[in-house]
């Protein structure tokens, strides 16, 4: 049986969400859990690149001061969106020293997201076209 | 007749069947206006695009209203788990496909139309998701339809605009904007070249059990002319779920 709603009724359901220019777009996660705020420099060496999907990761020995060395993992685009920025699979390789530029965890935890990564030859490569990261 | 003989005699009359079996029965197939085959990526606009070519802006979601509170409740939630930067989990966070019809747009991943007479076929780059449109063909009642994430498609041609039926996508594979949907659930797709190297989808969701009015938005593309398709196989998902229902990143030791 059809129901008919009242116009106030009505107006209560009436969910007007879509104010933006553009339909959205969906997305593998959020990117909540990294703080967009900071910024972290990590100066290290590549332990391992992990050119895979959904995400491509470095993972970086960093020493710190007092020689201690900590670990990081980087999470960066997947392949399909780093290759549209210029990357390449062979763009990064165990033993290479480099520098990134992460925003990091919320949690505290040594992680972070890509935002510019200066390689070993000098290029300067960011986290994919109009995005801090993948999906 | 000796055993050799009576193999050879069936031998030949399997042979000449084999060669004479029908051909498919041959049809009239409508040349299709326009070939959509190609590479296409979210089109975005931006700085020096000719703001003629952007999609009309999408209309307003209106649900039932015994729909409309979960789901705003449930938006509520998700925004405040954003605010507190613990996010919470969807599929997609455990590598489950999008599915129709939030494959059509899935941030800037790339999609392959390759177009046949009778078929066709959508690849989106993003999980390696596959639809398929079979062409001039009456669609199925939606009961007949296994529920799945792409469900079933046929599209005709109406004048230079492919337009495509979907019906029978599971219930559990949220719509656009992570909205709720039933079994009823029909989706229509008006595809056409806006520009040689630009196109249009205008996407309708039409849900009784759901929606007060079907929801209609715009998707754009444009061509990328020399782009190949690359893989996506979800196999280093370092996302997981914790106890409290929020997205973490697992970090390695070293």
């Amino acid at each position: 049986m059809a129901r008919t709603l009242r116009p106030s009724a009505r107006r209560l359901a009436a969910l007007v969400l879509c104010l933006t220019a553009v339909a959205p777009a969906a997305a593998h996660h959020s990117f909540a859990m990294f703080d967009t705020a900071k910024r972290v420099t990590l100066v290290g060496t590549v332990t391992a690149f992990e050119w895979t999907n959904p995400h491509v990761y470095i993972e970086l020995d960093v020493p710190g001061e007092k020689g201690a060395v900590k670990h990081w993992s980087v999470e960066l685009g997947s392949p399909s969106i780093l290759m549209q920025a210029g990357w390449k699979f062979s763009d990064v390789k165990v033993g290479d020293a480099l520098t990134a530029v992460i925003n990091p965890l919320r949690n505290g935890e040594a992680g972070g997201l890509l935002t510019q990564v200066t390689l070993k030859d000098g290029r300067v490569l960011g986290n994919g076209p109009g995005r801090g990261g993948a999906q | 007749m000796s055993l050799r003989v009576a193999i050879a005699v069936l031998l030949l009359a399997a042979a000449s069947a084999y060669g004479q079996a029908p051909l498919r029965t041959p049809t009239l197939l409508t040349p299709a206006p326009i070939d959509l085959s190609g590479v296409w990526t979210p089109y975005r606009g931006g700085r020096g695009a000719d703001p003629s070519l952007n999609p009309p802006p999408p209309g307003p979601i209106v649900l039932k209203p015994q729909y409309a509170k979960p789901y705003e409740d449930r938006r509520a939630a998700e925004d405040a788990a954003v605010k507190r930067g613990e996010p919470l989990a969807t599929a997609a966070v455990s590598c489950v496909p999008y599915g129709m019809p939030r494959m059509m747009a899935v941030a800037l991943y790339p999609m392959e139309v390759i177009q046949t007479p009778r078929q066709i076929t959508i690849i989106t780059e993003a999980f390696s998701e596959v639809r398929r449109v079979f062409l001039n063909q009456p669609q199925l009642p939606i009961d007949e339809v296994p529920p799945g994430y792409y469900g079933h498609s046929v599209g005709r041609w109406d004048g230079d605009t492919l337009v495509v039926d979907t019906v029978g996508i599971k219930e559990s594979v949220l719509s656009y904007q992570m909205l709720p949907h039933s079994s009823q659930m029909r989706i229509t797709e008006r595809i056409r070249l806006r520009t040689p190297d630009m196109l249009h989808d205008q996407i309708t969701i039409d849900d009784p059990v759901v929606l007060e009015k079907p929801i209609v938005y715009t998707l754009a593309y444009r061509r990328m002319p020399n782009y190949k398709m690359v893989e996506f196989v979800c196999e280093n998902n370092r996302e997981y779920v914790d106890e409290k229902g929020a997205v973490r990143m697992r970090v390695r030791e070293k």
